[in-house]
């Protein structure tokens, strides 16, 4: 009775109700989603390109909702660990969202994650990850490895390659097995293990002070002030980036925090200090 | 642009994968390495779109490896393999979302004791070659290829004449690759060669 | 223009593309704003909404107490507000049937509402949404988010068409964003202090009737929901009709 009368339901004979939910089912019967959520689609032939023109202010510069987006984030690995630097500004086009944003994911007290590009996309799906490493961990009795982490974060994006995520992020821990580790994962599907990684719009001026200075036999002090310095780098030349700068050590106690630097007060400290960024006066 | 040439000699076929990993106008990665084994006799070496690429390579790698451990440890050939790889990307091609991965496989048959060399693009063309290559590396090494290739080569022959090759990439391609990691399939299976 | 002989193949049959201009979206204006002190927090919004360069309405509240000592508001398309704040509310009910009629923290609902925008990741909610209370130590509490779901913890945060004209102002008068002690030539910073409500709602209402001299999208009214440890109590305030 209940599928004769089902055929005849309203949700049935609407069309577009029921492409909502023939898109809905096929993403949301995906395995590795199973502790995601399901995420609506809009009920068209090509959500892709609708999504584009909505939210992508570089190709329609008068889109209505704009994503935050641009950042400098880095990480890289030396004698003593490993250190993550990130700024702190979220724009929307021209517009500067916040200066206070956490670029910086607690996944947990042993891995960190970055966030870069997609604001939305990156808290979201790296607190998933969080979820995932602690169900890991329920499961084996036994940390995840951040190669493991990494993947399980490269196959869910891979799964929505081309539905317009953007995500570039480094996964970074300590664990017995691996020692510290660096993975770069973004929203095309890549995954990458290394030494040294910058991301984001000001990756470029970022990647010029490190590799610069970068040593392997850097002390703890020393890293922390390169990857400090490094984004202030960034902040002075890429606009997209600025705010503050966090910082975090890894080492195989776990991560520490090593506070919020505001820009505008560690520019002239520094300037003052090293007797650099002589192009600016004052 | 990524880098990808393979030649086949009278006992080997060499596989040379460019180092380097570029995403927008950063190197990423200086040490990366574009292959994959898929059993012991065959190997995958890849270009194409970012994610992908690895993706598909370690999914046929898994298949490869599952056939021979259903099928009492019988390693699938190198025809068999590339064949398998060619109806995957064939098959990729008409779906949806079709995985956009070059790639060249280079195997030893050994029941026929054949060195093999095979180009495999994402439409799902196959070709057996003596030589080939993937993006633009080829634009610059065929012709030096097909002036200097002989049928009677060993892998040492092989190897100088890849050597040729990069030597010219070097100073034509207007991006540095970081060089490139070399590997030979033989009889004996597959090893990395350190070029000097 | 094509050609087409009637056939069994259905792409010959629709040989000209179907276009599809898709556009379920419009902005109805208005701003919103959230300020939180050291044991209230407030949320305010005009009551103007328009479409295109037409009023509406001039008292149409978007601010909204959503139980819990919460009070929401999602600022953009009002039809997406609207559908956003009845889901939130919808939830929360049977959040509270489930725990025994347990509080739902904001910090969680802070938490939901994230996944109630992401789970419209690819079919956005056209809103900047923000919520207002109490954390669990009786602290003023603002959250803001994007329309896909990324938030925030924050003193003060203002939405809508006029966010920017009023949030430059709330850094400064808020949080002293630039602003030194005298005599000490830039170099002390002003310290840091938690308002008072009646200081808060000064700012609220100089913001407004700022935004609305020089937004069209901003006035008539303007209508505030104050949240305390007793409860939420609601003040509204004129602005120019014009």
């Amino acid at each position: 009775m209940n599928t004769i009368s089902q055929r005849f339901t309203h949700a049935n004979t609407n069309d577009v109700a029921n492409e909502i939910n023939t898109v809905h089912d096929s993403l949301s019967h995906k395995q590795t989603l199973e502790l995601a959520p399901s995420i609506s689609v809009p009920p068209i032939s090509q959500p892709t390109d609708f999504l584009r023109a909505h939210t992508d202010d570089a190709s329609n510069p008068d889109c209505k909702i704009k994503i935050a987006h641009g950042t400098t984030t880095l990480a890289f690995r030396f004698q003593g660990g490993i250190i993550v630097a990130v700024d702190s500004r979220a724009t929307a086009g021209n517009w500067i969202a916040s200066q206070t944003v956490n670029k910086v994911i607690r996944i947990n007290p042993f891995l960190l994650g970055t966030m870069a590009g997609g604001a939305a996309d990156c808290q979201y799906w790296e607190t998933w990850l969080g979820t995932q490493c602690r169900l890991h961990e329920l499961r084996e009795k036994e940390r995840i490895s951040v190669a493991a982490a990494s993947k399980i974060l490269s196959n869910l994006v891979y799964e929505y390659k081309g539905m317009g995520l953007s995500m570039g992020t480094m996964v970074c821990g300590h664990t017995k097995k691996e020692g510290p580790a660096i993975y770069y994962v973004d929203s095309d599907g890549t995954r990458l293990k290394g030494d040294l990684f910058c991301v984001g719009s000001g990756q470029t001026f970022a990647y010029g002070v490190l590799d610069s200075e970068y040593k392997w036999d850097l002390t703890v002090e020393e890293a922390l002030y390169l990857g400090k310095r490094s984004i202030l780098a960034a902040t002075h030349r890429d606009a997209y980036s600025g705010g503050s700068i966090n910082l975090y050590h890894i080492n195989e106690q776990g991560w520490t925090y090593h506070g919020n630097h505001n820009v505008g007060d560690v520019f002239w400290d520094i300037r003052d200090q090293e007797q650099s960024f002589v192009n600016v006066d004052g | 642009m990524d880098i990808i040439l393979g030649i086949r000699v009278q006992d080997a076929t060499i596989i040379a994968t460019s180092k380097a990993a570029t995403r927008g106008i950063s190197i990423l990665k200086d040490t990366d390495d574009k292959t994959r084994e898929l059993n012991a006799h065959n190997l995958i070496a890849y270009t194409g779109e970012a994610g992908d690429t690895v993706q598909f390579a370690e999914y046929v790698q898994a298949n490869i490896q599952l056939y021979s451990m259903r099928e009492n440890d019988i390693e699938l050939s190198p025809l068999a393999t590339a064949s398998f790889v060619r109806n995957q990307l064939a098959t990729s091609i008409r779906s949806r979302k079709p995985y956009q991965v070059n790639c060249l496989i280079a195997g030893y048959d050994t029941k026929k004791d054949q060195p093999t060399l095979n180009w495999i693009d994402y439409l799902g063309t196959q070709v057996e070659l003596p030589y080939g290559a993937h993006g633009y590396a080829g634009f610059y090494t065929t012709s030096l290829l097909d002036k200097h290739y002989r049928k009677d080569m060993v892998v040492d022959d092989g190897l100088k004449l890849l050597k040729l090759c990069l030597k010219e990439l070097e100073t034509r391609m207007p991006i540095d690759f970081k060089g490139v990691y070399v590997k030979v399939v033989d009889k004996d299976g597959i090893r990395s060669v350190e070029l000097d | 223009m094509q050609t087409t002989v009637a056939s069994e193949y259905s792409n010959e049959i629709h040989s000209v593309p179907i276009e599809h201009r898709f556009n379920p979206y419009s902005d109805n204006g208005g701003t919103v704003l959230g300020i939180a002190g050291e044991d209230f927090a407030v949320l305010a919004g005009d009551t103007r909404q328009v479409e295109g360069y037409s009023i509406q309405s001039r008292y149409e509240p978007k601010i909204f107490d959503v139980g819990d000592n919460i009070v929401m508001t999602a600022n953009g398309f009002a039809a997406d507000g609207v559908a956003l704040i009845d889901k939130f509310r919808q939830q929360l009910k049977w959040y509270k049937f489930d725990n025994f009629g347990g509080k739902l923290e904001i910090k969680s609902a802070a938490r939901y509402i994230q996944h109630l925008l992401y789970g419209k990741r690819f079919f956005p909610y056209y809103v900047s949404t923000l919520i207002a209370g109490l954390d669990e130590e009786g602290k003023g509490a603002v959250y803001s988010y994007d329309p896909v779901g990324s938030y925030e913890r924050e003193q003060c945060r203002a939405g809508g068409a006029a966010a920017s004209l009023i949030m430059p102002f709330l850094d400064n008068q808020v949080n002293f964003k630039n602003q030194f002690i005298p005599g000490t030539d830039g170099k002390e910073k002003k310290p840091l202090k938690y308002l008072t409500l009646e200081e808060v709602i000064e700012l609220v209402r100089d913001a407004f009737s700022s935004a609305t001299e020089r937004h069209i999208y901003v006035g008539d009214g303007l209508e505030i929901k104050i949240v305390t440890k007793d409860g939420v109590r609601t003040e509204y305030y004129p602005l120019k009709r014009d």
